[in-house]
């Protein structure tokens, strides 16, 4: 391709994505010397860039523009509001992901995506190579880009999943393992994951060069060992997080507990469903008796 | 014969999918009628299905431009709900990220102003020039635009002394690029023989359109949310609200020109004096009830509702975007308005679309027609 001619379509977005794609024009980032030009015409253009996630009243118009577009109909998704509807997912007007009413070739994720990411991902696209000379290429310190985590660290408790913003974590249980799936393209960047878990596991790092064509590889994952229940032998709790929270108890909060942490530990292995079991309340209710003795005898003490 | 002109929706001349029906007799324009919703998303029945903290991200995809401020004022109203009183320096903190967000919101507009009226230099420059404030942005929260930097309770993120240099030498650059600006605007500039006279929005009018923000200061009317109804540590930072009396397109762009210096001020004042301490309180449990929250959003008063059933789930958000108030001045200003002129006119309350388009369709069922079609 010699020439590259964008059209820009924004179909219902908060627009950072549009301002961004602008901004790529910008002298700094240079579009126009990799020979890309932005025109106000489907007709002009071979190349459409998507941003947002697409309403019902914009649908008709969509298409339309996508005939329009002259070959070799190169599609960009850019943001991940035009990959899969990111935090909009479940408003009633909005009837993407694009990629199912128009073939899309390409994926630029970010909410919204670095001008660098956009202008590494349109070279990518060209074949051609940039040079990374200035300082404003790197990322500074704390920025918020794809997912990581820290296999060591992770307790596999989906404490992300449940402050994600957007549904972007998903935490799945199988047979023998919990999966911890991080669907990058489906995230707003919001970083609420990263203060809310307890062992700083996950973190956001400094990779913003997110193009891609296979959005099953975007996503981050994580396994975690799940815990037999004493009793039945079913599965039910990640191992880590057992022992995570028993140590927080008898080293961080009830450091006076320490001598029973064999015997909480015996208690905490059982599933939910054997717990009721008359048999485990008795045992239960024996140490919770033995613990509040210990409690009181320390503050007797004292 | 009057003939009819269609601007938009989806045409890249605006920034965003919205379509104009204008009446045109010769090259004047003497009717003009607009169609909302090619960016309604839903959002507030999304506000409806998630927490009170999962909402901040939702807040600020409100809009892309002025996102900062969605958050902040949602979690003002919240913190009112849950009775969280917000530490002294989370308040200054919250008063430099908005500032400076209204300087790039400004600054944008410029380069949008500049981009209709076929000045590209200008835009160029312009466009080339705010980035170091995108970067400063990246720097200080982590992203370019989207800052996540609002939390229920105070800000995220600290202004440690370094940070701060950097934000004084980042306002030593822009303030050229403001003098660019004004030098533009001055009796003999390039944007005043384009703008002067161009969409005169006149004070009575601009009441009765119900307009906010430094559209109805351009008009001559002094209302500013930070006076008025003083948030943050506004009422302790010394500034002015600036107004203009003209009403046309180069009163709306010297008012938005000469509030980046006040915002300017502004920071500095509060890096000046910021206090030690926190710069987050603990959110607590939201009050059954209900709150109304405003800011000032660049674009003009923004203002948010909540209604609490106490729960962790908001029961109704309302919003109030400040494009939605000045959308009827649009139509007011382009009655007898040159046709070669209109989209100038368009840009020059600085459209969101995307904050409008969240409205309208609340207000569908009591008739969108008649409110579209102001007589």
């Amino acid at each position: 391709m010699d020439k590259i001619s964008v059209y820009r379509f924004l179909s219902a977005g908060c627009n950072a994505c549009d301002v961004e794609v602008l901004e790529c024009l910008a002298p700094r980032y240079g579009l126009a010397s990799l020979g890309v030009e932005v025109v106000e015409e489907p007709e002009k253009a071979n190349v459409l860039i998507l941003t947002g996630a697409g309403t019902v009243k914009g649908r008709e118009a969509l298409l339309e523009v996508y005939e329009k577009i002259n070959p070799p109909k190169i599609v960009i998704a850019v943001g991940n509001c035009s990959i899969t509807k990111n935090i909009f997912d479940k408003g009633y007007p909005i009837i993407g992901p694009l990629n199912k009413l128009i073939p899309v070739n390409y994926y630029i994720p970010g909410c919204p995506p670095r001008p660098q990411a956009i202008i590494k991902a349109v070279a990518d696209i060209l074949g051609v190579k940039i040079e990374e000379r200035e300082e404003w290429w790197q990322t500074p310190e704390g920025f918020r880009g794809r997912h990581e985590i820290d296999r060591e660290k992770c307790i596999g408790c989906g404490a992300c999943a449940q402050i994600c913003t957007a549904d972007a974590i998903e935490v799945i249980d199988g047979p023998e393992k919990r999966i911890i799936k991080v669907n990058y393209v489906h995230c707003t960047f919001c970083a609420f994951c990263q203060d809310e878990c307890p062992t700083k596991a996950l973190k956001l790092t400094g990779a913003y060069h997110l193009l891609t064509n296979d959005l099953q590889k975007a996503r981050v994952e994580n396994e975690v060992n799940l815990l037999t229940c004493a009793i039945c032998g079913g599965t039910f709790f990640p191992e880590k997080q057992i022992d995570w929270a028993l140590k927080r108890i008898v080293e961080e909060k009830a450091p006076i507990y320490r001598d029973f942490s064999s015997e909480i530990l015996d208690a905490v292995k059982i599933c939910t469903n054997c717990r009721r079991s008359v048999e485990s309340i008795k045992k239960a209710k024996r140490l919770l008796t033995k613990l509040s003795e210990k409690a009181r005898a320390t503050v007797l003490r004292k | 014969m009057p003939e009819k002109v269609y601007i938009g929706p989806y045409r890249p001349q605006l920034v965003e999918p919205e379509r104009f029906e204008l009446l045109v007799e010769g090259d004047r324009i003497i009717d003009a009628k607009m169609e909302l919703g090619y960016m309604h998303r839903g959002i507030e029945k999304l506000f409806t299905t998630r927490t009170y903290m999962q909402n901040l991200a939702l807040a600020e995809r409100i809009c892309g431009i002025c996102s900062g401020v969605h958050t902040l004022c949602y979690a003002q109203t919240v913190e009112r709900l849950m009775g969280v009183d917000v530490p002294e320096r989370a308040r200054y903190l919250r008063c430099i990220y908005m500032e400076l967000e209204r300087l790039h919101s400004h600054y944008l507009w410029f380069g949008i102003l500049a981009h209709s009226l076929h000045e590209h230099e200008i835009f160029a420059k312009i466009m080339g020039e705010r980035e170091i404030i995108q970067d400063l942005f990246e720097y200080l929260t982590g992203n370019r635009i989207n800052y996540a930097i609002n939390t229920i309770g105070g800000v995220r993120r600290d202004i440690t002394p370094e940070k701060a240099e950097k934000i004084r030498k980042v306002l030593k650059t822009l303030r050229s690029l403001s003098d660019y600006i004004m030098s533009l605007l001055d009796d003999n500039g390039v944007l005043t023989k384009k703008t002067k006279g161009v969409g005169v929005l006149p004070r009575d009018k601009a009441i009765e359109v119900g307009a906010v923000g430094p559209v109805l200061r351009a008009s001559g009317v002094t209302s500013d949310v930070r006076k008025d109804d003083p948030y943050a540590a506004y009422d302790k930072l010394n500034f002015e609200v600036i107004v203009e009396k003209d009403g046309d397109l180069r009163a709306k762009s010297l008012v938005r020109a000469r509030e980046t210096y006040e915002s300017m001020k502004i920071i500095e004042q509060a890096l000046d004096n910021l206090p030690s301490g926190d710069i987050a309180a603990k959110p607590g449990e939201p009050k059954v009830g209900e709150e109304i929250g405003r800011t000032e959003a660049p674009r003009g008063e923004l203002i948010y509702y909540i209604k609490s059933n106490g729960t962790n789930i908001p029961e109704r958000v309302k919003v109030r975007t400040p494009s939605y108030a000045n959308n009827f001045a649009i139509l007011a200003m382009l009655r007898g308005e040159y046709l070669k002129n209109a989209r100038a006119v368009i840009e020059s309350i600085d459209p969101c679309f995307a904050c409008t388009d969240r409205v309208v369709v609340v207000d569908a069922r009591t008739g969108v027609r008649r409110i579209m079609n102001l007589k």
